[in-house]
């Protein structure tokens, strides 16, 4: 049977909303917010009833940060999603490189990412 | 007449925090896909390896069709401890003795999506994405594969290139 790994080379910044309150969030319809507002691709990939989670690709922390408030205020017009007073963006760090051609094969219960750690 | 049970998975799925606008999709497109398939959507499962995997024994011993697990598929907890836990793909692959799978990683190292295909007593089993986007992409493109005759390599395959589609352009690279 066919077992093969594929390697996505995109650019992306991981950014956490939180100090939300969040019931029934559609999240189709937040990333279509936030594509509008940031003009790039948006994947919501995790979600408490507290934050939100979502990959932003091809645009750096920087400019997100530069436009906190904006942000909040687009995440906040999702149905779904309350802003309270405390919302605040409380991660929005770009993803680091590994190099592949360096990481050993084993221990095969380690991730990749975490086998380039440990020679690091 | 295909029969087929639609597995939606995580706690904030079950909880209501966040809607599962996946399972109608994945109905719609079954549905149009073969008008006469009667497709079943289960309450949604805990992410849980265990109650996943019971949930999987009990729905094949009804000898479904097709059974399709919907979420858990990345590295989610471990890699971030903000994530939720994803072992939809695990407890599939505890589950399926064989079966062809896909891995795309990201170029951080983290898994951010595995694909599992197989059969198991006649059923055949797979898993698509959480992201509304992905599972989309993925299904239609099982659907295509499947209603084309392919065989199960090939069907996984045809998925994991339709979900890596729907990453912003970027090059594909398969390792040796």
């Amino acid at each position: 049977m066919e077992q093969e790994y594929i390697i996505a080379h995109a650019d992306k910044t991981v950014l956490r909303i939180s100090g939300l309150k969040v019931h029934g969030l559609d999240t189709r319809q937040l990333e279509e917010l936030l594509e509008k507002k940031l003009h790039t691709f948006v994947r919501v990939i995790g979600v408490t009833g507290e934050h939100v989670e979502m990959d932003v690709y091809n645009l750096p922390p920087e400019q997100i940060a530069q436009d906190e408030q904006g942000v909040i205020h687009t995440v906040a017009l999702a149905e779904g999603i309350t802003a309270t007073d405390l919302a605040k963006i409380t991660c929005n760090k770009k993803i680091v490189d590994v190099a592949y051609d360096q990481i050993p094969d084993r221990p095969i219960s380690d991730c990749p990412r975490e086998r380039w750690m440990k020679i690091r | 007449m295909r029969t087929a049970y639609i597995i939606p998975t995580g706690d904030e799925i079950r909880e209501g925090i966040v809607r599962d606008t996946d399972s109608p999709e994945l109905m719609r497109q079954m549905l149009a896909f073969d008008p006469t398939m009667e497709v079943t959507r289960l309450s949604p499962v805990v992410d849980r390896e265990d109650t996943i995997l019971r949930t999987i024994r009990q729905v094949v011993e009804r000898r479904p069709t097709l059974v399709v697990l919907v979420g858990g598929s990345g590295g989610g907890h471990r890699f971030s401890s903000t994530l939720g836990k994803d072992y939809t793909h695990s407890a599939l692959e505890q589950y399926l003795t064989q079966c062809s799978w896909h891995e795309i990683y990201g170029k951080n190292g983290h898994m951010w999506c595995k694909l599992l295909c197989g059969e198991k007593d006649g059923t055949i089993l797979i898993n698509v994405p959480g992201p509304f986007v992905e599972a989309q992409a993925a299904i239609r493109a099982f659907l295509e594969a499947w209603g084309r005759g392919l065989e199960l390599d090939q069907i996984s395959r045809a998925m994991a290139q339709a979900v890596f589609e729907q990453y912003p352009a970027g090059a594909a690279e398969r390792p040796d």
